[in-house]
């Protein structure tokens, strides 16, 4: 299962990336699915099935909350949406990431410095 | 056990699932035509496309199952867990948790039982609209010697036209009386309420069919009308409506049933069958029956607005002008309201405040003989709490795991409980009908199984609460480490349990004590002599009927004539007749003595009054100590002679004078003298006060009644003459309804109940603290001598003696044992104020009592003792140390 060419996710990352994906509009699981991978330009694929205990776990979390509705193609859907306490946690995480990418960013360069000089 | 495992979580399950599973397989069959179509979008053909969409989604079942783990409801999964995780270690450790449950049963059913007492004594509502807005109203004399006393007609009727804070009165004869019901079967007695314009109004009673009493039905010359309670309606006619209306015969004269009371209507002069009219007019003209006699009870309804200590105020004013304006028959005599609830629970209010306090103490040593029980499990389970903190448990789920645990043990105990209690009332419903207000019905109602089980809850989380604490702070490496090496407990947890241990004796020496008093002063009731013989007597009342026998010469006739033929009855021994048995209520008459003039502030003092044939005193066993009793001499139209007790020659003649002198007892004797012929032994009339009072006898040949109750001395079984009573009566007159016996012994029985009663039950509570107490003492030294075997081993390996050894154990625990005695001292202090009201010839702080509870203990403590010690004693050090 690891191959690189195809991102695995990482670790606790799905919650994040879901959260990410309702920013800017509800959206069924399907259709999360699809925005991460077009966002990530096909590098991320999220693992189809694990999405849905995900889901479950941010709504008994209390950062989203879901319900049916028609999509455009007049099939029924249940689409999720952000809470406030969805958004907070959004960026709380968006947050703790940039930190957190930005120093393994620099731990990664760090490495390489030596070897160049 | 494993099938309610099962229900319970798939129960727990279910209450999520059933509303999200059809939602969820919904919501993954979209996102799989969504994955499908895109791959026929990409140019597979469907069934291939379908295919890659199953492999690309994964296993769908496992989602769902993570996706359910999710959704289920997590508390109460944790809830079914440790409920089920409760019940299996409940069933793992059987002995403690049968001994958990039976203490916690005893302690709840015993203060389910008491409060479903108190509850229908105290508390349930009495038999009347608003019953809380009705007062009594009582007479009482000045020097004491009258106390809730009826009152006159003259009273009654001035009161209802002067007073001005109640809406209505009603007046009623003070007590129920027999009256003879001509059934088709023949004969039979009932008991009676005579009532007054107002009764019904006042107490605010609707018929439960036909209609009540009308004040035109208490007018002179209205149409005899009889009620009937909702009971006897059912006994006598089978709760027929048509019997309404029709004609029936009460002591001779038809009166006509009008009505049905309503189910459960008690008066407040007691239960009655039957319900007739009282017409105060012929009392009212008579000078005598209109002021100088108080026979009747009254009850009033206050005004709205009108609150009750003014209305009080206004009662004992007006009392005040009536003794004013009626010197010769008030003098002294004042008046009182009285909240009708207080009037009719009497003398059982503070009994039944002690016996709940008890019963609470009792439950309060249940408590702290769990939580010490919980305690030493917890102790023992601290390896595996410390393994469940070690692999993750949080410390909040291990305290409620515990909690859940206590309440398991609080429901069964609970629930058993609540059985012991049903069964408790069952017994004192028997026990205590005569020493209850009428009104009580005692069930354990709605209320009592809410407070039970507010109890069960409460305890369980009390007594959950301690252990669960010293659980929750668990030192997991240390402990981990120590206790494979099995060393003591820590010294915190040691002081726990024995504080909670001392706390147990503390209240038990307290309850002991408290029953001690209550004991000591039965006794020292029931052991002052009575005054007469009750054994091998029994007691028939006999009521002759006006109409039959319209003269005095004629019921002197009956009387005597039945006395005769009982007496050649075979096993009787003595034969008497008397207007009144010796009873709590006697009759009581002013007193006048020739040449003593009473202050003008207290009036004449009322003494015990009863009027006898000439055997009663031989067949009573009331023994003669001077002059002589009444004999054929004093008869109607000789000068009337009075026999009178040695307590009141002693009171009204100190200097020795009582025989010759000349007196008048009663109202309507004035103008003739009575003559003391002879003193008797002073007699307890009330079995349940010490002290005899004064008591005057006349002669019944000189003061004849219609009634009478005989008084039959049989050399055998009293009841056994009751066929040759019954035949003698029939050939004398077959009208007469049988006559219904009781021994003078059960009479007595009777009038003690009330003081009987709270005995009992405090020496109940007193004997279950005691035990309660002993199992907390064994349980201390048992696990202390557990959880130091280790280190006996190594002393009796080195030489210490088994005598250093048992001193070890003793002094530990002795320690705690005395901090509990001293409490318990302070504990007597509370108890002994509680009781006080109800001691009788015994001190509060009576030193038998005390030292009897004290030594029990003690005693019951060492019994407890005994075991860890000789185990403790008995340590194989070979085997502790390998």
């Amino acid at each position: 299962m690891t191959d690189i060419g195809k991102g695995e996710l990482l670790q606790g990352t799905l919650d994040m990336l879901v959260l990410k994906a309702l920013q800017l509009e509800p959206m069924h699981g399907w259709g999360i699915t699809e925005r991460i991978e077009q966002w990530s330009r096909q590098v991320l694929q999220v693992n189809q099935g694990s999405l849905y205990p995900a889901l479950y776990r941010l709504k008994r979390k209390g950062w989203i909350t879901s319900s049916w509705k028609t999509t455009a193609n007049n099939r029924r859907a249940r689409y999720y949406a952000l809470t406030a306490a969805g958004r907070r946690q959004l960026a709380a995480e968006q947050q703790s990431w940039d930190r957190l990418s930005s120093a393994v960013n620099l731990v990664m360069r760090m490495a390489a410095a030596p070897e160049s000089a | 056990m494993g099938a309610l495992r099962d229900a319970a979580a798939r129960l727990a399950g279910s209450l999520g699932r059933r509303a999200e599973e059809p939602e969820l397989d919904e919501e993954m069959g979209f996102h799989l035509e969504m994955l499908t179509e895109r791959n026929v979008r990409l140019g597979m053909d469907r069934a291939a496309a379908r295919r890659a969409a199953l492999v690309t989604f994964g296993g769908r079942e496992r989602f769902k199952e993570e996706a359910r783990d999710e959704y289920r409801s997590r508390p109460l999964e944790d809830f079914v867990q440790d409920l089920r995780y409760g019940i299996r270690s409940a069933v793992r450790a059987p002995l403690f948790s049968l001994l958990a449950i039976a203490t916690l049963a005893l302690g709840i059913g015993a203060n389910a039982a008491i409060f479903g007492v108190v509850k229908s004594v105290l508390l349930d509502a009495l038999p009347y609209a608003d019953a809380d807005r009705i007062v009594r109203i009582y007479g009482r004399m000045a020097d004491g010697s009258l106390e809730r006393s009826s009152l006159s007609a003259g009273t009654v009727t001035d009161l209802a036209e002067r007073q001005r804070s109640f809406e209505s009165l009603g007046h009623f004869y003070h007590t129920p009386v027999d009256v003879t019901y001509a059934a088709d079967a023949g004969p039979r007695v009932l008991k009676a309420a005579v009532v007054g314009k107002g009764y019904f109004r006042t107490l605010g009673v609707s018929p439960a069919s036909g209609r009540l009493l009308a004040d035109a039905d208490a007018e002179p010359g209205a149409a005899p009308v009889v009620v009937l309670s909702h009971a006897a309606w059912l006994r006598e006619f089978g709760g027929d409506s048509r019997a309404i209306g029709r004609l029936f015969r009460f002591d001779g004269e038809a009166h006509e049933l009008v009505g049905v009371l309503p189910p459960g209507f008690v008066g407040p002069m007691g239960d009655a069958d039957v319900v007739f009219a009282l017409d105060l007019t012929p009392a009212l003209r008579d000078p005598v029956r209109a002021r100088k006699q108080h026979w009747l009870g009254l009850v009033a309804r206050l005004k709205a607005g009108v609150p009750s200590d003014a209305a009080e105020r206004e009662v004992i004013a007006l009392g005040a002008d009536l003794a004013r304006e009626h010197p010769d028959a008030q003098a002294g005599l004042t008046l009182a309201a009285v909240p009708l609830r207080d009037a009719m629970a009497g003398e059982t209010r503070t009994p039944l405040l002690v016996l709940m306090a008890s019963a609470g103490l009792v439950l309060l040593i249940t408590c702290a003989n769990l939580a010490s029980a919980l305690l030493s499990r917890a102790l023992s389970r601290r390896k595996e709490f410390a393994v469940r903190v070690a692999i993750g448990a949080g410390r909040g789920r291990l305290v409620r795991q515990l909690l859940t645990e206590s309440l398991v043990l609080a429901v069964a105990g609970g629930a058993l409980g609540l059985l012991l209690a049903a069964a408790g009332l069952a017994a004192l419903r028997g026990l205590a009908a005569t020493a209850l207000p009428p009104y009580a019905d005692l069930s354990l109602d709605r209320g009592a199984v809410l407070v039970t089980a507010a109890l069960a809850v409460v305890t369980g989380v009390l007594f959950g609460l301690v252990p669960a604490l010293a659980a929750g702070r668990p030192d997991v490496q240390r402990t981990l480490r120590e206790e494979s090496r099995g060393s003591s407990e820590s010294r915190r947890s040691r002081h726990l349990r024995g504080a909670l241990v001392a706390g147990q004796i503390a209240l038990s020496v307290s309850l002991l004590a408290g029953a001690g008093l209550l004991i000591r002063s039965l006794l020292a009731i029931t052991g002052a002599p009575l005054g007469f013989a009750p054994g091998g007597i029994v007691t028939v009342p006999v009521k002759l009927p006006g109409g039959a026998y319209p003269t005095t010469e004629a019921l002197m006739r009956f009387f005597e004539q039945l006395e005769e033929r009982l007496r050649s009855l075979p096993g009787v021994t003595a034969v008497a007749s008397t207007s009144e048995l010796p009873t709590a209520n006697m009759n009581r008459n002013g007193l006048a003595i020739e040449g003593v003039t009473w202050p003008a502030a207290d009036g004449s003092p009322f003494i015990a009054y009863s009027s006898v044939s000439s055997d009663y005193f031989r067949t009573m066993g009331i023994p003669l100590r001077r002059g002589r009793t009444f004999d054929p001499t004093d008869r109607a139209g000789a000068p009337k002679a009075i026999v009178i007790s040695e307590g009141m020659a002693r009171r009204y003649w100190p200097k020795g004078d009582a025989v010759g002198a000349r007196l008048r007892l009663g109202p309507g004797t004035e103008g003739s003298w009575a003559q003391v012929i002879g003193i008797v032994g002073d007699v307890r009339n009330d079995p349940s006060v010490p002290v005899p009072e004064p008591m005057a006898y006349a002669s019944s040949a000189q003061e004849t009644f219609g009634s009478r109750i005989f008084v039959v001395r049989t050399a055998g079984d009293p009841m056994a003459v009751m066929r040759g009573f019954e035949r003698e009566l029939k050939a004398l007159d077959p009208r007469l309804p049988p006559g219904v016996p009781a021994t003078l012994s059960s009479v007595l029985a009777d009038g003690l109940a009330g003081r009987r009663l709270p005995v009992l039950l405090m020496t109940a509570f007193g004997g279950l603290a005691l035990l309660l107490a002993s199992v907390g003492v064994y349980a201390m030294f048992a696990s202390m001598a557990a959880a130091r075997e280790r280190e006996f081993g190594v002393r009796m390996a080195l030489g210490s003696s088994r005598r250093a050894i048992a001193w070890l154990v003793l002094r530990q625990g002795a320690a705690w044992m005395v901090i509990g005695l001293l409490g318990g001292a302070a504990g007597v202090i509370v108890v002994a104020r509680l009781v006080r009201n109800l001691l009788y010839g015994v001190p509060p702080f009576d030193p038998v009592a005390l030292g009897a509870a004290v030594a029990t203990l003690l005693l019951c403590g060492l019994v407890a003792l005994l075991v860890p010690i000789h185990r403790a004693t008995h340590v194989d050090p070979v085997a502790v140390l390998r």
